[in-house]
């Protein structure tokens, strides 16, 4: 099965295998299209693709694109029911390749160019605009989209999941951190110089140029989309600036971002599960030009308590570009995970605890990255517990880390606003804290002597009675084991 | 008349009978409802007062019981002309 090329394909495949389901009567874009999102990542239910919206005939909406691992596979052209460790092989084996460059496509091979609004046409609520949740702060035009830009001094592109509310009938408020890509070339380029930053936002994109406008990668997100699709991404200019956006999208604005002018954002339902960061004045995008195909769909991804995309897809990201930076480091890890329930602030690494120190060594790498504003917990483990199962990571959690000794914690580490437990400070200025929980046993113990013995059928029988046993489970009177 | 919204962290930022330089959305139905205007106005908790209404929410999106009537008395442009 070939990676769907755009959503259109990717909401064929979903309705195919009975991961999204047909929604025909009418939805308000005022809360109810966005309820129904909430309640099918609450349920892990498929995604609705809602063919009316009221007020807004031709549009529809497709929510909660990749809010389970099924659709994460089918996004990849698995097999829906491949595993999580499967996924996530076959993503760090497509993205150790070779980089594969996007390819540009005449304006009449794009159908983002079908309709195309400028001057005094443009108007974003002409855009089914969905108020996703009761008392957001506005109607949110992204939240599963990427906002492109390209650094003004080295060329490189940017394909960033930065959420947009609309202010206006032009303008849009988004949230930008210092410690973004965007952020910093802001702040570094466009703000000294009072110049606008030119930006394009594509919304309704293939699940996978959605994946890696999510991933926290070096790689550029056109070429990382080649290689996880297998082929290039298409790509077209855009009509107002020279930036290039994904030709198939469904709906591309076009603009400039205003480095000196900020306009009130949020707050908004966040991947927290909570509705933390305060409304501030933050980064203003003024729309120029829309362009989108007839009967354009709109993505909407609804942040909440677990589990959505926000959490799932980051998740996933993270702990794969986590696993890469620490073997590239040369430490032996065995497998990094985030549980999308941690709402992707806990990093639990595997290793072979082959020398002192590793666990902060793993620890300080991690929050010291790029990755690290995103987490603000690493619990490492031995290579002998399985990282997916949480019943085995809690018990050496509650077992092994020392409450004296294996508690580390850092202080006036970068942070985002988004943090529920920080403080209103904290959250105003983007610090953060950080704790690693190290659940390795120390390696100057004497492994025979003072390593305790892991009491499990697997660990303490000759192999001999756990094959006569498990030979004779059913013949003991137990149903069979799935 | 017309219905708007404001969101403010304390409900007292909202001072009677003075004139206040407030970021206000439009409840009013329609294509452009919760799209956004900064505004000078006037506020009165009698709900007679002015002619227009006042929703008033909290920073966190809580619906306040606090309601105001409130009258617009001119839009304020904020954004640099060279973004207009």
């Amino acid at each position: 099965m070939a990676a769907p090329r755009s959503n259109r394909e990717f909401i064929e495949a979903c309705i195919k295998s009975g991961d999204a389901v047909r929604i025909k009567q009418e939805v308000d874009w005022e809360n109810e299209a966005g309820a129904i999102v909430r309640r099918a990542c609450e349920l892990a239910a498929p995604a609705p693709f809602m063919e009316r919206i009221k007020d807004y005939p031709g549009f529809s909406y497709f929510g909660a694109p990749l809010s389970t691992y099924r659709r994460m596979a089918i996004s990849l052209g698995m097999d829906p029911a491949a595993s999580l460790p499967e996924i996530g092989k076959e993503y760090l084996k497509r993205t150790n390749g070779e980089p594969v460059p996007p390819v540009l496509v005449d304006k009449k091979d794009a159908p983002c160019k079908e309709n195309i609004l400028k001057g005094a046409d443009v108007d974003l609520c002409k855009l089914p605009v969905p108020l996703v949740h009761e008392g957001d702060g506005g109607r949110y035009v992204g939240t599963w989209h990427a906002v492109v830009t390209k650094h003004p001094v080295r060329g490189d592109v940017n394909w960033g999941m930065y959420r947009q509310m609309m202010f206006d009938s032009r303008t849009m408020s988004g949230a930008v951190f210092p410690f973004s890509d965007l952020g910093k070339a802001l702040n570094d380029y466009y703000l000294p110089r009072g110049e606008s930053c030119p930006f394009a936002t594509a919304i309704g994109l293939s699940p996978l140029a959605a994946m890696a406008a999510c991933a926290p990668s070096p790689i550029p997100e056109p070429d990382l989309v080649g290689m996880l699709a297998g082929e290039p991404a298409r790509l077209v200019k855009c009509e107002t600036n020279d930036l290039e956006v994904p030709a198939d999208a469904e709906i591309i604005l076009e603009g400039e971002i205003c480095p000196d002018y900020k306009v009130e954002e949020g707050p908004f339902g966040e991947y927290t599960g909570y509705r933390t960061s305060p409304r501030e004045f933050r980064v203003t995008f003024r729309v120029n030009c829309i362009t989108f195909r007839n009967n354009a769909t709109m993505t909407i991804s609804n942040m909440g308590v677990p589990q959505d995309e926000g959490q799932l897809l980051r998740s996933f990201s993270l702990g794969l570009e986590l696993e890469k930076l620490l073997k590239s480091q040369g430490i032996p890890v065995t497998g990094v995970y985030m549980h999308p329930r941690s709402t992707h602030h806990m990093m639990i690494v595997g290793v072979k605890p082959t020398y002192s120190g590793i666990a902060q060594q793993i620890a300080q790498l991690a929050f010291g990255s790029k990755l690290g504003p995103w987490f603000h917990m690493v619990m490492v483990v031995d290579d002998k517990t399985d990282i997916y199962n949480w019943d085995e990571v809690y018990h050496a959690f509650c077992t092994r880390c020392h409450p004296a000794n294996g508690i580390h914690v850092y202080k006036n580490t970068t942070g985002t606003p988004l943090y529920p437990f920080a403080t209103p400070h904290e959250r105003k200025y983007s610090i953060g804290s950080k704790v690693l929980f190290d659940c390795l046993w120390p390696v100057d113990w004497d492994p025979v002597n003072d390593v305790p013995t892991l009491v499990s059928f697997k660990n303490v029988y000759p192999q001999a009675i756990q094959d006569k046993v498990l030979a004779n489970w059913t013949a003991y009177g137990y149903p069979p084991v799935k | 008349m017309n219905q708007w919204e404001v969101f403010v962290n304390d409900v007292k930022e909202l001072a009677e009978d003075t004139d206040l330089e407030l970021t206000i959305r439009t409840l009013n139905p329609g294509l452009h409802k919760f799209t956004y205007k900064r505004v000078k106005c006037q506020v009165s908790t009698n709900l007679k007062k002015h002619v227009d209404q006042l929703q008033v929410r909290l920073g966190r999106g809580q619906l306040s019981n606090n309601r105001f009537s409130i009258q617009v008395l001119d839009e304020v442009q904020r954004m640099p002309a060279k973004y207009l």
